[in-house]
Formats: C-alpha cells, sequence, structure tokens
C-alpha cells in the first residue's frame, strides 16, 4: 500500500476512534466507592504488602495506603488503576492538588487532584518512614 | 527472485479492515452493553503502538529483511510458490511463532519487546494493535532462518507471517465467549488468548500459540479460560503512563538499570538480560514461577489445577 494512503488512513483512523471514544463518554477516570475497593486496588498490585491504613481522596480516583513497609498510593489510570510504592517520591503541591514524582520510568509523574486541605495533609503521611 | 510472485504487504492492506472491525466491536459494546471495554487513552495508545509498529517496520525492516535475503543466496534448496509450499509455510512459520512468542516472556531481553502488547489493562480489539517498536532489536530473525535455509522464499516467509498476525487481530476481545468444540480444540480463539493475558497466577506465560493452539496442548503450556476466574488483564506490575514512548522502552530501561548497577559480577548482568522477567540476582523479585508457587502455598486447593504447579517449592518447576 503506498504510503501516500497508508499515512493518512492511520492518522484520520486514529483520531476518529479516539475522538468516537471521548464522545461516547468513555474517558471517565476510574472511581473507587469505598475504602475497601482502594484495598484491594492496592492488593491487586502489591499482594504482599497489606494496608495499615487507607485514606480516599474525596473525589474517589485515589487513595493514599500506608503499610508496613512504608506508605503507596493507588490512582486511576484511564479506567482502571495503578498503584506505586512512595520510596524515594519528591511531592509538590500544585494548584489542583499533589504532583508525585518517583524514580520510575513507568510512573514518572503522578497528578492527583485533592482538595486544598487534602493536599494539605496527605504529604505528612507520605513521608517515607520505612 | 527471478520467477516469483511478489507477496503484497498484508499487514498494511489489512488497516482499513482493522479500523472497521474495531468501530463494528465499539459499536457493539456500546448498543449491547456488554462484550468488552474501551477507554479513550487506553485504547488510543495502543493504536499509536500500532502505527509506531509500522513505522518501524518501515524503518528497520531493512535489517530483517537483508539477512533472510543473504540466507536465500546460499541456500541451494527452493520449495517453489505452489499453494501447498505456502500452507506448509504458514504452518510452519506459525510453529516459529510459537517458540519465538514462548522465548518473549521467558527471556527478559526478548519480553522488553513483548512486554508492551500485554501493557493494557484492556482487552479489545486495539490491545492487538498494541504490538512492539523494537522487534527487531531482538534478534528474533534468526528463528525464521531455518524456513529461508529449507527453501521457503523470504518474501513468503513475511507474507506468511503477515497472515498470522492479521489471524491474531480478531481473537483479541471480549464480544466473543466459546466458539465450537472443535475450533476451540485446534484454533488459538478469544478464550484462550483471553488466558495469555491474564495477570492472575495460574494464566501467567501460557497460551503462545499464534493461529494453531495445538503448539501448547503439544509443548505442554496450554491453560484452558476457566468460568470460575474471571481474568485480570495487565502487567503483573501495572504500568503509570499511558506515554507510548515510556510503553516501547520501559523494559530495556529497565534491563539498562539493573544491569549497570555496581557491585555486580558479570553474570549477574548478563542474567539480567536472559533469564525469565522478574530474576534478580538478590531474589528480591518475583518470576511467574515464584507467583505461582506463592499462590499455590496461600491457596493449597488450587495446587495441581490448570496453569499451577502442584508443590509449592519455589523454583521447583523449572519449565523454560
Ligand atoms: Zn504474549
Ligand atoms: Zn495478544
Amino acid at each position: 500500500m503506498p504510503l501516500s494512503v497508508l499515512l493518512p488512513l492511520v492518522g484520520v483512523g486514529i483520531i476518529g476512534i479516539a475522538v468516537m471514544l471521548h464522545v461516547l463518554g468513555l474517558s471517565r477516570a476510574a472511581q473507587l466507592p469505598d475504602e475497601v475497593a482502594a484495598k484491594a486496588a492496592w492488593l491487586r498490585e502489591f499482594p504482599d504488602h497489606t494496608p495499615t491504613r487507607v485514606i480516599l481522596s474525596h473525589d474517589h480516583h485515589a487513595a493514599l495506603i500506608e503499610t508496613d513497609d512504608g506508605p503507596g498510593v493507588v490512582w486511576a489510570m484511564g479506567a482502571d488503576t495503578t498503584a506505586r510504592a512512595l520510596s524515594g517520591a519528591r511531592i509538590r503541591r500544585t494548584a489542583k492538588g499533589l504532583r508525585i514524582d518517583l524514580p520510575d520510568f513507568t510512573a514518572p509523574h503522578i497528578h492527583l487532584r485533592l482538595d486544598p486541605d487534602e493536599a494539605a495533609h496527605w504529604p505528612t503521611y507520605m513521608k517515607d518512614s520505612a | 527472485m527471478s520467477d516469483m510472485i511478489t507477496f503484497p504487504d498484508v499487514v498494511n492492506w489489512a488497516v482499513p479492515f482493522f479500523i472497521a472491525a474495531i468501530l463494528a466491536e465499539l459499536l457493539w459494546i456500546v448498543i449491547k452493553g456488554r462484550g468488552g471495554r474501551y477507554e479513550t487513552r487506553d485504547a488510543l495508545t495502543s493504536l499509536l503502538m500500532g502505527a509506531g509498529n509500522v513505522a518501524s517496520g518501515i524503518v528497520l525492516g531493512f535489517v530483517a529483511y537483508g539477512f533472510f535475503m543473504a540466507l536465500w543466496a546460499i541456500t541451494p534448496l527452493d520449495l517453489g510458490t505452489s499453494f501447498w509450499t505456502i500452507a506448509l509455510c504458514f504452518v510452519l512459520d506459525d510453529l516459529r511463532y510459537y517458540w519465538v512468542h514462548r522465548f518473549g516472556h521467558r527471556i527478559r531481553w526478548v519480553w522488553a519487546s513483548h512486554v508492551n502488547h500485554h501493557s493494557s489493562q484492556h482487552y479489545n480489539l486495539t490491545t492487538a494493535l498494541r504490538q512492539t517498536w523494537t522487534g527487531t532489536f531482538t534478534f528474533m530473525m534468526v528463528m525464521r532462518a531455518p524456513l529461508v535455509l529449507m527453501g521457503f522464499h523470504p518474501g513468503m516467509v513475511l507474507f506468511v507471517g503477515g497472515l498470522n498476525l492479521i489471524y491474531q487481530f480478531w481473537i483479541h476481545t471480549e464480544a466473543i465467549s466459546r466458539l465450537p468444540r472443535w475450533f476451540e480444540a485446534v484454533m488459538n480463539t478469544p478464550s484462550h488468548h483471553r488466558v495469555h493475558h491474564g495477570r492472575n497466577p495460574r494464566y501467567l506465560d501460557c497460551n503462545y500459540a499464534g493461529v494453531f493452539i495445538i503448539w501448547d496442548k503439544l509443548f505442554g503450556t496450554f491453560v484452558p479460560e476457566l468460568d470460575s476466574e474471571k481474568v485480570d488483564y495487565g502487567l503483573v506490575h501495572n504500568l503509570g503512563t499511558f506515554n507510548p514512548l515510556r510503553v516501547a522502552f520501559h523494559e530495556w530501561v529497565g534491563i539498562y538499570r539493573d544491569a549497570t548497577q555496581p557491585g555486580l559480577g558479570w553474570r549477574e548482568r548478563l542474567n539480567y538480560c536472559v533469564m525469565p522477567p522478574g530474576w534478580s540476582h538478590d531474589g528480591s523479585r518475583s518470576t511467574s514461577l515464584d507467583i505461582k508457587a506463592r499462590y499455590v502455598s496461600q491457596y493449597p486447593d488450587s495446587a495441581g489445577s490448570p496453569g499451577l504447579p502442584y508443590t509449592e517449592i519455589k523454583g521447583q518447576n523449572t519449565r523454560p
């Protein structure tokens, strides 16, 4: 197939599908209905590090996790979630919440949307005690 | 290649069909309210990975093709281009695919390329297009060398490989549950391949088939989809980014960081490249066999059930 046909086809196809998905309302971020769901989402990534405390964000899109091995965070990745331990994290306040920079190529920047009071309190729990 | 018919670049010609099938699956899911899930950024990343795969083929394809043409120049054999030659080539190439794919899960150097195909937590037709950009660097083209040396023309070998890839497209769906028993027995199907994309301990490292599931049954790597255990799609450690560049290169970066850390011997550095994913010099991480063994020790009743070992002894199951 000539590139002059393939490139526009691929370009229009990708943009068209992405726009259609967004218009259909399929860009919604995952919700963690309660602490139990947040704990399950954490254990899905770290089955051996049982949470000792779970703090759910007010918008239910993220949760702060405390374990005996140190703090971690669960957050929405599209319609699903993932989780990371916070060892080596650098945490900064942003206009919308917190930004966590990790020395992790697969999760370098985690942007958490938090209320001002949450954004003020969460960093104190995020200090790596382990 | 005097009298050779030219083989079309089938994967590129299939692009309109890919787009149409994705729209059809999406429509089905939206109308029926079941049969799979789509999410914008996940699908966009998958599609961009597919586009990058085609681009990397255009840029780096000459490496493999030059290698095959060099082999073709030295082999005295020529099986011609009859229908049965092409059919035989297709079947043998599918066996080739099985082993490349199995190495892709059991050798970290090859996994670094293949991992991105498994990096989505979704399973729909866009997931099929989430293909590697770095396949050339795995050197797995050597697995096609025997076919060329046996007298199958390189163009034909690449042609049947393209057909293989196109076959695998439609099985990346949750819209089809099970197909007739005879078909499930011989062919790779949505059910078998859903299992392959699972991160559940029992579903790790199985069902490597491309077109014919018989290879997994022959070589002992077949695990059926259990109604009692829903497939959890994705990686053991799911990514925290949708950035296609990070998806494409993250495991290569991981290998580099592991193999160049201070204080290791050369053998440990090598092992970080060639041992199964999850291997570590100090045992601080888990391979799929460790994960299966730990699961069996937590749930002893599951011992010996599909995809799980009989014993819970760590590292005793030494299957490559
Ligand atoms: Zn695979
Ligand atoms: Zn697949």
